[in-house]
């Protein structure tokens, strides 16, 4: 149904065809996407900065942890090994007082071990002849065998003590030293250290070395104590000497085997050797690490143990340090999901709630597009602008249903006018008379009549009829405008000259009967009728109508035409052989315009084969696709060619030209045409024309 | 088809210019009333720019014409050529109203 959406007054615009299918997303998607992206990449830069934080603190605290774990350790083992060191310097201070005999070194050296468990050994070595001047080595040991406590002399010619580093180290360093561990196969069976402490006699510049003490302590606390050492999960701690051996260190073989150094040569890691330089120098730093032993990234930290100046070492390995930053971070992760898909559902249900009255107001659109202007538009319940484009759409539809309601309502209208003037028109080609030849039987002439009329109802009309005795009228009209009113007008006319050119020769026979009997015959003056009809059609003419009339008598008996023009296009003359020419005409005025016209009637006189040809203006005005007019000239070239045609011939000869040339232009004007050929008058018509008078 | 008009002395001059058909010939009747009420009754349209005139437009010619002859005044033309000349000629509205060659002749009448 295309009528209202041309009829509206938006035009074109307002013609919106329902496409069923939207291509794009909707409102309620992008509001959900927009709002879902702004969330989420809120969400990911929090948890992103929650993490990094979190990282950074528990880094901090966990190197702070590993700090006071290698402490701890530090101190566990210093509170052992510390009294040891003490122990031994317990006994060198007993020895520089003088106090012990042999005996009583013994017995003070039993004592000890009795009250140190950990102490396995101990010995008082004195310099060379120092405490006997008979007896170069002199150093009572008395350790742990399995049978209880033994003594023993070290000294003697298969063990030169002297030269050991034990002794030599501490009396010439003058201080505790630790010695490096060592495997006891002899004593023990177990890994030991010995604390050596040099002890002295004399005062003043005669102060000397006198010997020193020793204290052997097992390590294997100590290795069980490191190895024990907990660092998260597969963290580990590891001890070295001052000279960088290993004491433990959870990798297999390594103690007493390898040194740091050697370890770091090996495996080219000169990180590593810097960091065992730092550690036997007594440093103590966290440092970052790939540990060689678990292949992990970590951090390692090292703190020295002060009484033996060894190193601890404490590995803690980087991912077990994250774990727990990881695992909340996954934590927050899954939370922060979860939150968002929650989010995600609220922000979709909050949307497609606001967007359905659109969806349901589009749906009914869409209906109402599709011509049902009765649709149900939906109910908006919420007072915001989605109400407001409802109740701005159910105006729409309202105006939109009175438009139509109208549209048809003058649709009908108009197609009843237009039914009304369809008959009108019919009406007036009713009344022409349509019966060719028009005198069946006579000979005399020919004619013949065509009106084709426009679209729109116009005012030509034809005529013809006899009138009065031998005589013949035949006329064509156009009465000005179009419509019912020159349809009407018309009528009037044509009705109005045959009552009138009837009347006329009435009068005229009567007349001529009574004023000089039957010698001659009158033929009706046309100039006369076309006066007194003009009498009629101008007298109370308010509507200022007027008709143009080409009005001509023949009397076929003699040929003799008397011809008047009110106005009219002049006629064509059709001499047989010649060339054919335009009646000239008075220039006398259309009829119906004012009274008391005078109409000059002229006189012509056809020959057997001679015609004439009337028309109206829609012949010469007839408009081709290039506005250009039929014109006179081409009439009268036209009809040149047609003077050997029956009237019949000629005419529709001449109407089909004139719709050639129109070439589907619309015909804005009747097109009128009336051809009369005479015969001239055959026996019977002689006779009849001879008789004529008798019989009026 | 437009319609200019001025006064000049007892006349009115209506310059009618482009094409007088069924579409526009009301319009020059129109015209004429409107100058009759004003109390221009002599009126002389000037047809030199008229290109075509319509039996509608002799139509409204002939109305105006009779209503200002009705009122005491009269409607003449002037300058007419070609087919509308040619027109006034056939109709014979040549002999019904008066129709002189130049506005100077309808003006300068007796």
């Amino acid at each position: 149904m295309s009528g209202p959406a041309n009829a509206s007054p938006g035009g074109p615009a307002c013609a919106w065809t329902p496409s069923p299918i939207r291509t794009g997303r909707g409102i309620a998607f992008r509001l959900s996407a927009l709002v879902l992206s702004a969330v989420a990449v809120i969400f990911v830069a929090m948890s992103g900065a929650t993490y990094f934080l979190a990282r950074e603190a528990l880094l901090k605290n966990a190197e702070q942890s590993a700090r006071t774990q290698a402490q701890a350790l530090v101190q566990r083992i210093e509170a052992r090994l510390a009294p040891i060191s003490r122990v031994a310097q317990g006994l060198g201070y007993d020895l520089e007082d003088g106090l012990l005999d042999d005996a009583g070194i013994l017995r003070r050296q039993r004592q000890t071990l009795l009250d140190n468990p950990e102490i396995f050994g101990t010995a008082a070595a004195f310099e060379p002849f120092g405490r006997h001047p008979d007896q170069e080595h002199f150093a009572p040991y008395t350790f742990r065998a399995p049978l209880g406590i033994t003594h023993t002399n070290l000294g003697g010619a298969a063990y030169r003590y002297h030269a050991m580093d034990w002794y030599q180290i501490p009396r010439e360093l003058k201080q505790i030293v630790w010695s490096e561990p060592y495997f006891d196969e002899g004593g023990g069976n177990t890994l030991m250290a010995t604390c050596s402490v040099p002890f002295y006699q004399g005062q003043g510049d005669t102060r000397r070395v006198a010997g020193v003490t020793t204290a052997d302590v097992s390590l294997e606390w100590l290795t069980r104590l490191v190895a024990s050492v907990q660092v998260l999960d597969t963290g580990y701690a590891w001890l070295i000497t001052k000279n960088g051996t290993y004491v433990t260190h959870p990798a297999q073989g390594l103690a007493f085997n390898e040194t740091i150094f050697s370890r770091a040569e090996e495996n080219h890691d000169p990180e590593l050797r810097r960091i065992g330089q730092d550690m036997i120098r007594g440093g103590s730093r966290l440092v970052p690490l790939k540990s060689l032993h678990t292949g992990k990234p970590g951090f390692l930290v090292y703190a020295p143990l002060p009484s033996t100046g060894w190193s601890l070492g404490v590995f803690s390995p980087r991912d077990e340090l994250f774990a727990d930053v990881n695992r909340l971070a996954l934590v927050s992760a899954g939370l922060g999901g979860g939150g968002f898909l929650l989010l995600a559902g609220l922000v979709a249900v909050i949307a497609r709630g606001i967007t359905r009255p659109l969806r349901r107001l589009c749906g009914a659109a869409r209906e109402v597009a599709g011509g049902h202007l009765d649709a149900a538009l939906p109910e908006v319940k919420s007072r915001d602008e989605v109400h407001d484009l409802a109740r701005a759409f159910a105006n729409m539809q309202a105006s939109l249903k009175e438009h139509i309601r109208d549209l048809t309502a003058a649709t009908a209208t108009r197609e009843r006018i237009q039914s009304e003037l369809r008959i009108a028109s019919e009406i007036q080609l009713g009344i022409l008379p349509k019966t060719f030849p028009p005198l069946p039987g006579r000979t005399e002439f020919d004619l013949y009549a065509s009106l084709t009329p426009a679209r729109e109802v116009g005012g030509d009309f034809y005529d013809f009829f006899p009138c009065g005795h031998d005589c013949f009228c035949f006329l064509v009209g156009d009465v000005s405008g179009k419509g019912v009113p020159a349809a009407f007008y018309m009528a009037v006319a044509r009705t109005l000259i045959k009552a009138v050119a009837e009347s006329v020769a009435g009068a005229g026979r009567r007349r001529g009967a009574d004023a000089s009997g039957s010698e001659q015959r009158r033929i009706p003056d046309p100039g006369r009728i076309l006066a007194r009809a003009n009498e009629g059609l101008s007298h109370d003419n308010d509507s200022c109508m007027f008709v143009t009339v080409f009005c001509a008598v023949l009397d076929y008996a003699t040929g003799e035409v008397h011809y008047a023009s009110a106005g009219h296009n002049p006629p064509v003359l059709l001499r047989a052989g010649a060339a054919p020419e335009y009646l000239p005409t008075h220039g006398d005025p259309v009829a119906g315009a004012m009274p008391g016209v005078v109409f000059s009637t002229d006189t012509l006189q056809l020959h057997p084969g001679d015609a004439l040809a009337l028309y109206t203006d829609g012949v010469t005005e007839a408009m081709n696709p290039a506005l250009e007019l039929y014109g006179e000239e081409r009439l009268v070239k036209r009809l040149a060619a047609l003077t050997d045609q029956d009237a019949r011939a000629t005419c529709e000869a001449l109407s089909k030209d004139v719709h050639a040339f129109a070439d589907g232009a619309e015909q804005s004007d009747d097109i009128t045409l009336l051809v009369l050929r005479y015969n001239g008058a055959g026996p019977e018509g002689a006779e009849t024309a001879g008789t004529a008078p008798d019989n009026g | 088809m437009n319609c200019a008009g001025s006064k000049q002395g007892a006349f009115y001059v209506l310059e009618v210019t482009g094409r007088m058909d069924a579409l526009t010939s009301q319009g020059f009747e129109t015209e004429c009333l409107g100058r009759l009420e004003a109390g221009d009754t002599r009126i002389v349209a000037d047809l030199g720019g008229l290109e075509y005139i319509s039996s509608a437009g002799l139509r409204s010619i002939l109305s105006a014409a009779k209503k200002l002859k009705a009122a005491g005044g009269d409607l003449a033309f002037c300058g007419l050529s070609g087919i509308v000349a040619e027109v006034f000629t056939v109709s014979g509205f040549a002999k019904l109203l008066p129709v002189f060659a130049t506005r100077d002749e309808a003006l300068n009448r007796s």
